[in-house]
């Protein structure tokens, strides 16, 4: 071989040589334009849209059918019937109402399906903001109170509605995708008041009216005290009614003094709301497949008389007809005018609607379609720009003079709980029993979506509804798909086998 | 004493050894060229017999060695027939031919050459002059038919448009394109920028053991192409000229019915299906025969005489250390549907030279560069294409509106409607709906083009530092510019169909493929042992990006005036872009040895890292093994005149296939999740940010694992026989995978779902040349089985294409099926009356199907519940051929050559679509004036009504599901080449004329234009562009 040609092949090895030296990162690339979950949640304004994105799924009313938790849970009690065009039209809602659900029917699979959504964004957020030092300290303290928060609601209703539920508060490796066990509902409700304790030191105590919709140091204290009152735990209810005082006195909550206006769709976030779950019909939505992605309140849709036409309201789909029952229990009540629509009175004003299933001629006064704020844009059916209320001030007014009757505490301050409740609306005083604190919360927040809990917390639902079996109907079922994916990992709710 | 020994023997050599050469023997020089073509064959091995005595020639041809006067020179090589030859002289110049049937040709393998008879793999490989004045625009076509265990459809006829290519069946669920290897660079976008006669040969790597070198990129199959190079000439430069021109045509058009037929019908349908009180009131038409003809809409888009022409030169030459192969093409084909929007235009050159530096050291380059500027009309669409609009349009409507009366009224005189070169009006019908308007409106306003630059460049070192051991380091890049520009001005087409602000759209892009290859290669020899090693490192990136524009409203009313530099208001002013990114990263190495050509062993191995796996699963290994047994040569073999070769070959390997997208590991976030924020009716909305789906780390390839088994024989060395059984399973194939609800996201992407191919395939030759008549005949047939074997816990089946703006389900992916298989209602004749309605009935005594009357299909209740829905649905068809295959013929006499080339396919079915049945204003064929009009007229067209209640049209059912055989006469070529004493005289080498007709004749069952659908829609003719009929004459010169 010449010394030329050693040259060359030494060229050639260099060759060689430079091709291997990138190995490693040269397969290390990153996709440019496109927002990974790697790369985002870095600064407040991503944060801010991951925080978003939680308190999206609170709005959700539709998420595997529909499931507007105020509609449905009357429906579920006895303040309303499901109603709609037929028993099939929305069969889940039938079946919740009699309790005839199994496995695929019932409105589970979009109640499971919502929460653990929620729970998912809330438990990223939270994994992604750990590891980021470079948020502003005070924003990251809020924005992880929220997600806590948001979480502790999301598995509130998780184990309201299902009892056994996973309790999952970490990102799942792909290796645990499938094994999730459901666990006892008392860890649930350890884990919801560990959260919500370690929250709402970090809220604001007042939120300015530039971010309403956001949660403040109230609502989270309010629904710890809710919290504590649903484990039915004797021992809590000291806490539960000193937690419960502390928002009640401390936050400027007031009642208003027109019962009326609580759920006048102009009143929003008014002085009496607590915890309150915005609706817009800003996204001008008109997507029937995607109802999520729109900001609208279906709930008003649902409840409104089927082909309407009339003043003020605008026509609806007939769910909910509203039970004699309800009907009797409040018809000498001052709240009645506020909470039913008597159809006689409709028609007495020369209105029209047509009758549909399970129709008594009674419609749910508290969130119904108001021609006034009907959407002009997108689709109006699913824009209705119509708040949910979950916890206003005479709801924990009650819960405190409940856990006070219930922990042996302060009776004059339970008194003047109800009274205050009562006195609003003209009534007088009545003792304040457990009993008439219970009648109270019926009267009071008819048709807000509590009564159906509250009779399965107070163990009075079988004897209230029928079809109700005590050991099964306190729950619902676990969606089919559920069990079969994990191969039975998940199981069934007792009774629904 | 012992030094003088030494020296004393060392003068008696020097004094004895040259006496006694001169005294025995000569030196013998000589040039051994190829008889066929003149040219000089390097590397022939010159041996002079009974002795070890041997040299080989060198690049031009020449050689010398010593031999005594008397001896026996035998000439070598592969692939050429050996000659021995009595030294006589001190010249002696040899020609050698062509051993045709022999195995002893070279096939290109990865990374390397082998000589057939050693190979072991299932390759198939197609030469230079089996493409040599073929008319393809795309070279991946030229291969249709020619070679077992490949697939090759038409995706249309549209010039320049694709193949679907499939190699050994359909591969995957994913997507199952095959990897070509251009010279050693992989290229993604389509080999259409290869001029024909720069191809030296073509080929196909078609199990794992041949294709795992290629590692994830294998799975698919493999097709490797290399360009021509150029040959010593001595330093003379050797010129050839190619050329065709063609015009081409439309096989047939479809008989549809004119004015008065279609009226007639219309009435007929509107009557039936009217639910006034006095039916005849919907009568449209009171005089339909007054009609006449009408248009026929077939001839206004097909052009009957489209052109069709190309003209190829190459320049090629060298000496023993330069060699050049360069050549210029022009290709222009003219489409036959809207020829105007349809047409192909490509310009190639390229530049392949090689250089040797030292003995040792050789540097080359194989650079290609084509210009492509295109443009193109829907191909197979039911909305929008010229073809479709032809078919369906009323043929009431005139083409052009030259009636004052008419075009002076509405909708002519107040809206912009289209006008043609005259300025007459393009008609507009008052009968047709949705997207079924007059084409020409539609294609006078669809203006635009599509354009692209190419540089495909191959640069080699190559150094032989021991002898045996090759170093090899090669670059190679994909560089293209293309893009597309349409404009849309104002114009009214039809009430549903405007535009009121005209729009103009360019869209750019840039894309770079660079590959970077370093090999070494030892071969050696021990004995009779014969073994080569290689090992090779590879990296390769792709990337590229997009960029595009959209302006609406600009002051200019045709496409040559659009400019997106006109200002417009912000809101009309659109622009996006995009880019994409990977990489690859291999390892790989060979080893191949044999025994006396008897026993082979060939064992692969390539480890591939990607960027488009999960972290999880970064690198795969894909070995193969595979092993050959020639019998033949075995010892105990008899001889024979029946049997000259015989060899098993058997192969197992594991390739992949990584074309899986970028980046489908990570986990993307999208916006939309949104909240309100603020009080009062109109917070305002947040944009809230949420993962789409889990990430999956991993995320890998999709594995094929094959096995092979084959056999070739030569029998009575004129007739060659190859043969193959093979199994391919794919595992890991991408789905979405379903993950429980209280994950609360959902699932990732991941590897899931498994099919496997089955297959037999088999190719024949046979050559003789009996006086001066040489002819020859090659045929390949191959069978496959496509199944789907799993598709995930939770699923059974996949759906896959719709038709119609119903969307109604077509194709269905479904476990123990086929790929893409047809799904529907079994349709069972016509009810002929109404107690054939009533006695159709369920257990209940109720009428199967209560809407139906005497005239309509019925149904098969499949599943016996008493009704027709959509649970009564079967497979009803399979649009995969299970059998193709191809047959040449070919034969000369003096200088006469003729080539006869069909192909076809078999047990493969077409869903004709070409009616919109949704739409009851479309036009029929002819078939419908066979429909049901009374009972015992017909059981198979139903009646026709607007209302249809009983879903005849509206059900995707079996009566619109055709047997999809053919075979097709592709080529038919005859050719002249003047005898060389009258074109020496022009100082030409060669000149050959050539006359030849392509798709001459296509035999079949299927009623629509053309059976042969690939593409998007494969098996499913929405109104499919068919091939042209074209016939050609060609001209070869030679200098």
């Amino acid at each position: 071989m010449t010394f030329n040609k050693i040259k060359y092949a030494i060229a050639i090895v260099v060759i060689m040589q430079a091709g291997t030296s990138c190995k490693k990162d040269f397969l290390e690339v990153a996709p440019r334009g496109t927002a990974l979950e790697g790369n985002f949640y870095k600064t407040d304004g991503e944060v801010y849209q991951g925080l978003i994105a939680t308190y999206d799924v609170m709005q959700w009313g539709n998420s595997g059918g529909y499931t507007m938790k105020m509609p449905l849970l009357s429906a579920a009690s006895d303040d309303c019937y499901a109603g709609g065009s037929s028993p099939s039209d929305q069969p889940n809602w039938v079946a919740f109402d009699n309790f005839k659900m199994d496995s695929r029917v019932g409105p589970q699979v979009g109640l499971w399906s919502k929460n653990f959504t929620g729970v998912y964004r809330a438990n990223i957020l939270l994994a992604k903001m750990e590891l980021n030092t470079s948020l502003t300290p005070a924003f990251k303290t809020r924005v992880a109170a929220e997600a806590k928060f948001l979480r502790a609601y999301f598995y509130f209703d998780l184990v309201r509605f299902f009892g056994r539920v996973p309790l999952i508060t970490k990102m799942l490796e792909t290796s645990e995708l499938y094994t999730q066990k459901q666990v006892d509902p008392a860890l649930v409700y350890t884990q919801i008041e560990k959260d919500l304790r370690e929250a709402f030191s970090a809220l604001p105590a007042s939120v300015a009216a530039t971010e309403k919709g956001r949660i403040s140091q109230g609502a989270a204290k309010a629904l710890l005290g809710k919290v504590l009152l649903y484990s039915n735990e004797n021992a809590k209810m000291t806490e539960a009614a000193s937690l419960l005082k502390d928002v009640n006195s401390n936050y400027g909550y007031q009642l208003l003094p027109n019962f009326g206006d609580i759920f006048d769709p102009k009143n929003k976030f008014s002085a009496e709301s607590i915890l309150e779950i915005p609706h817009s019909n800003n996204a001008a939505w008109g997507d029937w497949g995607f109802i999520n992605g729109g900001e609208g309140n279906v709930a008003p849709q649902f409840i409104g008389a089927d082909s309407y036409s009339g003043p003020l309201y605008s026509n609806g789909w007939g769910f909910c007809p509203v039970t004699e029952s309800l009907v009797d229990f409040m018809k000498n009540d001052p709240r009645f005018a506020f909470t039913i629509i008597d159809g006689k009175d409709l028609k007495s004003q020369g209105a029209t609607y047509t009758a549909r299933y399970q129709n008594t001629d009674y419609f749910i006064k508290k969130y119904a379609p108001l021609a006034a704020v009907r959407a002009t844009s997108g689709t109006a059916e699913l824009n209705w720009p119509i708040n949910e209320i979950e916890i206003r001030l005479a709801d924990t007014y009650l819960m405190e003079a409940e856990a006070l009757v219930r922990a042996g505490g302060d009776q004059g301050r339970a008194q003047t709980l109800l009274d205050l409740v009562r006195a609003r609306v003209g009534l007088t005083s009545v003792p304040a029993t457990i009993d008439n604190i219970y009648n109270e919360r019926r009267l009071e927040l008819a048709t807000e979506g509590h009564r159906f809990f509250d009779l399965v917390r107070t163990k009075k639902a079988a004897a209230a509804l029928t079809g109700f079996a005590v050991g099964k109907s306190e729950h619902l079922p676990i969606p089919q798909d559920e069990i079969d994916l994990t191969k039975g990992g998940i199981t069934q709710n007792p009774g629904y086998n | 004493m012992k030094r003088s020994i030494t020296l004393i023997f060392f003068a008696c050599c020097l004094l004895i050894s040259p006496f006694a050469s001169r005294a025995q023997e000569v030196t013998v020089t000589g040039k051994v060229t190829e008889k066929a073509n003149g040219q000089p064959l390097p590397g022939v091995t010159v041996t002079v017999q009974g002795t070890s005595k041997a040299t080989s020639t060198d690049a031009a041809g020449r050689y010398a060695i010593t031999a005594a006067p008397g001896a026996k020179l035998e000439f070598r090589q592969l692939g050429m027939k050996p000659q021995i030859i009595t030294v006589s002289g001190t010249t002696l110049d040899v020609s050698l031919t062509g051993d045709e049937t022999s195995l002893n040709e070279i096939v290109v393998i990865g990374y390397g050459t082998q000589k057939k008879s050693v190979v072991t793999g299932a390759i198939s490989s197609v030469k230079a002059s089996d493409l040599e004045n073929m008319p393809v625009t795309r070279i991946e076509q030229s291969l249709q038919g020619r070679t077992a265990g490949l697939t090759i459809t038409g995706a249309s006829g549209q010039p320049g448009s694709g193949a679907t290519l499939r190699i050994r069946g359909t591969t995957t669920i994913g997507n199952s394109d095959a990897l070509f290897i251009v010279d050693g660079v992989q290229v993604d976008g389509g080999i259409d920028y290869l001029s024909q006669s720069d191809i030296e040969s073509i080929e196909v790597l078609k199990d794992a053991a041949s294709a795992s070198i290629y590692g994830a990129r294998g799975g698919n199959g493999v097709v490797l192409v290399t360009t021509k190079k150029g040959k010593d000439t001595d330093g003379k430069i050797r010129v050839n000229y190619n050329g065709f021109v063609g015009t081409q045509a439309p096989d047939h058009k479809l008989k549809l019915l004119n004015a008065a037929q279609y009226a007639t019908l219309y009435n007929e349908a509107a009557v039936a299906g009217s639910k006034a009180a006095n039916p005849a009131t919907a009568i449209r038409f009171p005089d339909p025969a007054a009609l006449g003809e009408g248009t026929d809409w077939q001839s206004e888009v097909f052009n009957n005489s489209a052109l069709w022409h190309n003209q190829e030169l190459s320049f090629q030459g060298g000496s023993a250390r330069s060699t050049y192969f360069s050549s210029l093409g022009y290709f222009d084909q003219e489409g036959i549907v809207a020829s105007k929007n349809s047409r192909y235009k490509r310009f190639t050159a390229r530049f392949n030279s090689q250089h040797k530096i030292t003995d040792a050291i050789t540097f080359g380059n194989n650079i290609g560069y084509t210009r492509i500027n295109s443009i193109g009309v829907a191909t197979n669409d039911e909305y929008g294409s010229p073809l479709v609009r032809a078919i369906n349009m009323d043929p009431i409507t005139p083409a052009v509106e030259r009636d004052p009366a008419k075009f002076n009224a509405p909708p002519y005189s107040n809206f912009p409607v289209v006008r043609n070169s005259e300025g007459f009006p393009y008609g507009i019908s008052p009968y047709a709906q949705s997207e079924i308007l007059n084409p020409l409106g539609a294609l006078a306003v669809a203006q635009g083009n599509n354009w692209s630059d190419k540089i495909v460049a191959n640069l080699f070192l190559e150094v032989e530092p021991l002898k045996g051991l090759k170093l090899r380091s090669s670059g190679g890049v994909d560089l293209a510019f293309w893009g597309d520009q349409s404009f849309r001005p104002v114009f009214y087409l039809s009430p549903t169909t405007e535009l009121k602000l005209n729009a103009y759209t360019r869209n750019m892009n840039r894309g770079l493929f660079w590959t970077q290859e370093n090999t070494a290669t030892y071969s050696g020899t021990i004995g009779d042992h014969h073994f080569q090693v290689l090992a090779g490192m590879s990296a390769q990136k792709n990337k590229g990006e997009n960029l595009g524009g959209l302006k609406e409203g600009i002051p200019v009313n045709n496409l040559k005036d659009a400019s997106l530099q006109f200002p417009v208001a912000r809101l009309d002013n659109n622009f996006y872009g995009g880019e994409y990114l990977s990489t690859l990263s291999s390892l790989f190495g060979r080893v191949t040895y044999d025994f006396k050509e008897r026993y082979l062993f060939t064992g692969v191995i390539r480890r591939d890292g990607s960027s488009r796996f999960g972290p999880n699963n970064k690198y795969g290994y894909f070995p193969s093994v595979s092993l050959g047994w020639v019998a033949s040569k075995e010892a105990f073999f008899p001889e024979n005149k029946v049997i000259s070769l015989l060899k098993f070959r058997g192969s197992y390997g594991v390739t992949g296939n990584d074309r899986i997208g970028d980046f489908r590991y990570l986990s993307t976030v999208s916006g939309g999740r949104n909240y309100s924020v603020g009080t009062g009716l109109l917070p305002v909305l947040v944009n809230g940010v949420s993962p789409n789906a889990l990430s999956n780390p991993d995320l890998k390839w999709e594995e094929t694992t094959s096995t092979n088994i084959g056999l070739d024989a030569v029998l009575f060395n004129t007739f060659t026989f190859t043969a193959d059984v093979f199994t391919k399973k794919t595992t890991d194939m991408l789905l979405d995978v379903r993950v429980p609800l209280y994950v609360g996201n959902n699932g990732p992407i991941g590897n899931i779902a498994t099919l496997t191919n089955k297959g037999i395939e088999f190719e024949m030759g046979y050559s003789k040349t009996v006086g001066e008549v040489s002819f020859k005949a090659n045929a390949n047939a191959t069978f496959i089985k496509n199944r789907i074997d799993f598709l995930g816990e939770d699923k059974e089946f996949l759906t896959g294409a719709r038709i119609t703006p119903q969307q109604l389900e077509l194709t269905r992916t479904a476990v123990g099926h086929a790929i893409g298989s047809f799904y529907g209602y079994r349709s069972e004749g016509l009810f002929q009356n109404t107690a054939d309605v009533a006695n159709y009935k369920n257990a209940a005594g109720n009428p199967i199907q209560p809407d139906a009357k005497p005239g309509d299909i019925r149904f098969a209740d499949l599943n016996g519940d008493g009704k027709i829905n959509d649970a009564d649905r079967e497979f009803i068809g399979d649009p995969t051929p299970d059998f193709s295959y191809g047959l040449t013929l070919s034969a000369a006499w003096k200088g006469f050559d003729f080539l006869i080339f069909g192909q076809g396919v078999a047990g493969n079915q077409i869903f004709n679509g070409l009616r919109r049945f949704d739409l009851p204003s479309s036009n029929y064929t002819t078939e419908a004036l066979g429909r049901w009009t009374g009972e015992g007229s017909t059981n198979s067209f139903p009646r026709l009504t607007t209302d249809d209640a009983n879903q005849n049209f509206g059900r995707v059912s079996k009566m619109f599901i055709e047997n999809g055989d053919y075979f097709r006469i592709k080529t038919v070529q005859l050719g002249y080449t003047i005898p060389k004493l009258m074109s020496k005289k022009a100082g030409l080498d060669k000149v050959r004329i050539y006359a030849m007709a392509n798709n001459l004749l296509t035999l079949t069952r299927y009623n629509g234009y053309d059976p042969e659908i690939g593409g998007g829609s494969f098996g499913i003719d929405r109104g499919y562009y068919p091939q042209a009929r074209t016939f050609f004459i060609g001209l070869n010169l030679g200098f």
